[in-house]
């Protein structure tokens, strides 16, 4: 596998899209690279942050919110 | 907590001046800080919300999946370093990772596939809207992402919704869309490349 096809792979990695038999060869591609690979799939990742700006953001009940902190505080508590 | 001065532009509501950046609010986080998480919270759970309710189709299950999430963000802070990426990167993995698990456990997919299945012989669900008011709240970078995606061909937009928001497998992509799988494969990788060349601008943003 040469570098340009593990960077297509490495964003098909990222959102969960690679096969298994895919899986297997992307992995031993992005061990033989070492930090080269591991620098260039965390910059994919970025396509999560991306992806998810991208849609409108949704209105939460704020009982949610309440619960929330309650849980928390009673964790801190615990 | 300290303060920071106003952080660079950001697709997210801007902050405020003074207002702590999502890297000081994670070390707060990760120090016990429940208001840390509070604020966390009242910047980002619009979008993790809107990123759930894209995955599972339940406003209720959404609502509850939402809550669990955040529950999470304050139980693994601990596992976050800014050598991993930006919180919002962080916590959108973790949120999609837990939406899909939700929607196969609890033996959703079944109906959320029929919708799909509506969703898909109609028209392909409208991944990015017009929104000139958010366009004036939130700023460029949002405009940009959108920009971006909304450029592609229908097909490709699809391909990598149903990959990233439904954690389908690429068999399973050309099984839904009865496209041949080597033709689901050049979609997702075209548009991904796509999608990752058009954030190049925003790399020291993103």
């Amino acid at each position: 596998m040469n570098f340009e096809q593990f960077q297509n792979q490495s964003r098909l990695y990222v959102i969960g899209a690679l096969d298994p038999e895919e899986l297997e060869e992307f992995e031993q591609a992005r061990k033989k690279l070492g930090k080269k690979g591991e620098d260039f799939i965390s910059k994919c990742y970025a396509l999560h942050e991306a992806f998810a700006l991208s849609l409108r953001p949704a209105k939460s009940s704020d009982a949610i919110k309440e619960r929330l902190m309650a849980m928390v505080k009673a964790k801190k508590q615990s | 907590m300290s303060h920071s001065r106003m952080g660079p532009r950001t697709i997210a509501p801007p902050l405020e001046p003074g207002a702590p950046s999502d890297f000081e609010l994670m070390k707060g986080i990760q120090a016990g800080d429940a208001d840390a998480l509070s604020q966390l919270y009242d910047r980002y759970n619009g979008i993790l919300k809107a990123l759930i309710l894209r995955v599972i189709h339940n406003e209720a299950e959404a609502d509850d999946l939402l809550q669990e999430i955040f529950m999470e963000i304050w139980n693994q802070a601990k596992n976050f370093s800014e050598q991993k990426g930006k919180p919002l990167g962080w916590m959108v993995t973790l949120a999609r990772r837990r939406a899909i698990d939700g929607l196969r456990k609890k033996q959703a997919y079944a109906r959320a596939e029929e919708r799909l299945q509506n969703e898909t012989e109609q028209q392909p669900e409208a991944w990015v809207h017009n929104a000139t008011e958010e366009q004036i709240v939130f700023g460029d970078r949002r405009v940009l992402i959108r920009k971006v995606i909304s450029s592609l061909p229908p097909a490709q937009q699809q391909a990598i919704d149903l990959a990233f928001f439904k954690g389908m497998s690429q068999r399973e992509i050309a099984a839904k869309t009865n496209t041949p799988l080597g033709t689901v494969k050049t979609r997702l990788e075209l548009g991904l490349k796509k999608i990752y060349d058009g954030l190049k601008d925003l790399k020291d943003e993103l």
